[in-house]
């Protein structure tokens, strides 16, 4: 239990409740109910949460699943800074959202929904956690050639690289063969000329 | 006086009514598993069925919730209209006290007054609410990052239940018990409407239009069908809710369900041996009485000194037989749950050793199994030819099919198996490599070197060890380092089995599954059919 993180529920009823208000408030402002301009804030409003709960955070552990086309949002989201990142503030802010929609019939669900999401929010800032955008990786590009420091100085045939450096130890050339100069062959090679 | 309103939400209280009965039904496990091995059901096409449970229980839950927005819609729109269309002939319809009690006054707090103050509308809003806890819980992102909010959230289907009942004892609508005296239509003489006119000047005002042509006495109306006078009000009562006739049936099964598998459950098992693999894999063997389990099924295991309210599903990779009762399961440490349960029963302080000794049982926690449950891969054994293809710790079920087997392979239909292991590391191949060996040395032996085909591969490579074991000739002869080519490998076993109607059954990622689906689909010139068995997991 200790290690749910309430953040990510909390994220998902916001922007339910945010779609929810939208709905409502079409339907009151179209039906021109009685105090219709309940329904046109909570259209606006019902927005402005969709748009700053669209981005989901980053999890403290594992992967964290994107939204499709989330990551423009992000970027707007983080220029916020701590009024986005911080959770408390959050769940503030939609306690204050969800009031005003409480006085018309059509919204009042959004109110009670919205309401549940900013407590699940305080729940979670109470644990502690904060909003952390998704970065994109930055793309490793492959580094052709990193670990090659020179190229090779002997032709082939070549020994492998364990069997050039015992031959680099040695000071003297045991071998026969052994011309000195730039090819030292660990083995002696014979030209079979026929 | 309701008019569209009244409509709508009846409609989809029906909509609401099926969906609500029908998706407890999936749910059901121990009576699927019980389906699924019973001789009454004979047909392979009602058993693939079976598989679908989930997705039809989740089907249901999206419908449901797309109802109860239509029928909350519908029900404001009603509130709205009952007291705007008070009725003054007919009092006892109304739910309104009075006329324009909603909103004509802005600030008014009485559109709510009727929401709350009814037993309907105030189960209904609450209803709602449980409604939204489960939904926004029970989303792909959350099931799979934090599956506890979605099982916790989901309990609270119990509550939503109880509010239902509630909710449709209310009595709001209603039908009208006379109608045999006071037929719709009907005039009444003695009403306070009709007290000055008469009846004559009445039915000529209000019947012009109906006349049908060539009629003149309008005395003669009065005896005709289509004009009746009142003999007495009319009475009206509130509908039975058929809601009740719905969902108890479902319920109540549900219930006896949970019921039989808590009692069935509340014995301890007996843990034999706890045995350490490579790669993070515990295997424990046990024993319960009066256990039996069929290939390919799954248990739930339940451990209160790891979590007292955590279950977790792990696949049976030793069945019990005739023989031997011993049962086994493979676990693989991942997740906080795993590892301390791993700490309890290996402690770290004997971690070099393979095999903890007997006398260290005594000290093992106790441990609660629910289960079997039914699975989708138990199909492969009736199967004449079936392709089983296992990812990495994937190979679970197809273990305890290769148990079976070993044991005695004549009994079933399943007369050819391609094996296909994927793994990442080389040393996962250790956890069942023993049991591979055997089972390939005994059908040498019986000379059936066809029956099964097993091919390993190693997906990813450091290139530094290429072979298993020493002792694993035959597997290492068949270990392939690279992804498996999957279309030369459909098209060399419709090659080889002509005809003939081949399950595939994949356990692993859902790229391979979604592959394997997607080429088990297609048309190839040998006539062989590959039927794709899918296997759901959350």
């Amino acid at each position: 239990m200790g290690q749910i993180e309430w953040a990510m529920w909390a994220n998902e009823q916001a922007l339910a409740s945010g779609l929810i208000l939208v709905t409502g408030g079409i339907v009151a402002t179209a039906g021109q109910f009685t105090s219709w301009w309940f329904g046109a804030y909570s259209i606006v409003a019902g927005v402005f949460i969709c748009l700053l709960e669209y981005p989901r955070g980053k999890r403290r552990k594992g992967s964290t699943m994107e939204r499709c086309g989330q990551k423009y949002l992000t970027k707007v989201v983080k220029v916020l800074g701590p009024l986005s990142r911080n959770y408390y503030i959050r769940a503030v802010l939609h306690l204050g959202l969800s009031v005003p929609a409480g006085f018309l019939l059509a919204t009042i669900l959004g109110t009670a929904c919205l309401a549940i999401a900013s407590s699940i929010y305080l729940l979670a800032a109470f644990h502690g956690e904060q909003w952390t955008p998704i970065e994109p990786k930055p793309k490793e590009r492959p580094q052709v050639g990193g670990t090659i420091k020179q190229p090779p100085s002997n032709p082939p045939p070549r020994p492998p690289a364990e069997a050039r450096k015992k031959s680099g130890e040695e000071e003297a050339a045991a071998s026969a063969g052994v011309s000195g100069g730039p090819q030292e062959n660990p083995v002696p090679v014979v030209d079979e000329v026929v | 006086m309701l008019g569209l309103g009244l409509c709508l939400s009846r409609a989809s209280a029906s909509v609401l009514n099926l969906n609500c009965s029908l998706i407890l039904l999936p749910m059901c496990r121990t009576l699927l598993a019980y389906l699924r091995g019973s001789q009454k059901v004979p047909s392979r096409r009602t058993r693939r069925l079976l598989d679908k449970s989930r997705t039809f229980h989740i089907t249901c839950g999206v419908t449901i919730c797309i109802f109860s927005g239509v029928h909350v819609a519908a029900h404001l729109v009603n509130a709205l209209n009952f007291s705007v269309n008070y009725s003054e002939d007919f009092v006892e319809l109304n739910a309104a006290r009075y006329r324009d009690e909603s909103i004509f006054f802005p600030f008014s707090q009485d559109p709510r007054k009727l929401l709350f103050t009814t037993v309907p509308g105030l189960t209904g809003v609450c209803m709602v609410l449980v409604l939204f806890l489960m939904i926004t819980a029970s989303t792909y992102a959350i099931r799979v990052s934090n599956y506890d909010i979605f099982w916790y959230t989901h309990n609270l289907f119990f509550v939503f239940y109880m509010l239902l009942m509630l909710h449709v004892s209310g009595g709001l609508l209603k039908y009208q018990t006379n109608l045999d005296t006071h037929p719709p239509g009907c005039i009444n003489l003695n009403g306070t409407h009709y007290q000055n006119i008469h009846l004559q000047d009445y039915l000529s005002e209000h019947f012009r239009e109906s006349f049908p042509e060539g009629f003149e006495k309008p005395d003669e109306l009065t005896q005709k069908r289509f004009v009746k006078i009142c003999m007495e009000e009319p009475r009206f009562q509130a509908n039975f809710p058929q809601t009740w006739l719905w969902i108890s049936g479902p319920l109540c099964l549900y219930c006896a369900e949970r019921l039989y598998r808590c009692i069935r459950s509340n014995k301890p098992v007996t843990i034999i041996s706890v045995i350490r693999h490579p790669s993070d894999v515990m295997e424990i063997r046990m024993v319960k009485e009066n256990f039996k389990a069929r290939p390919g099924q799954y248990i739930i295991l339940h451990c209160p000194s790891v979590s007292a309210l955590e279950n977790h599903p792990f696949t049976l990779t030793m069945c019990p037989t005739k023989t031997k009762a011993t049962f086994g399961v493979h676990l693989k440490i991942v997740g906080d749950w795993t590892e301390r349960f791993r700490d309890l029963l290996l402690p770290p302080s004997s971690q070099d050793s393979e095999i903890l000794p007997f006398i260290q049982s005594r000290n093992y926690p106790k441990l609660y199994i629910d289960g079997p449950f039914g699975s989708p891969f138990e199909e492969s054994l009736n199967y004449e030819v079936s392709l089983c293809v296992a990812g990495g710790i994937g190979v679970t079920p197809f273990a305890s099919i290769l148990n079976t087997l070993l044991d005695d392979w004549e009994p079933y239909k399943l007369r050819r198996l391609y094996f296909i292991w994927v793994c990442r590391d080389i040393q996962s191949f250790r956890w069942f490599a023993d049991l591979l060996c055997v089972l390939h040395n005994k059908f040498w032996q019986e000379n059936r070197p066809d029956y099964v085909n097993i091919q390993l591969y190693l997906s990813q490579t450091d290139g530094i060890q290429k072979i298993i074991g020493e002792k694993y000739q035959a597997l290492n002869s068949r270990l392939f380092i690279g992804r498996p080519r999957w279309k030369l490998l459909f098209d060399e076993i419709a090659k080889c089995n002509r005809g003939k109607t081949v399950g595939v059954f994949c356990c692993g990622p859902s790229s391979i599954s979604k592959t394997l689906h997607k080429l088990s689909n297609r048309n190839n010139s040998y006539g062989t059919r590959f039927e794709y068995n899918k296997e759901s997991f959350s």
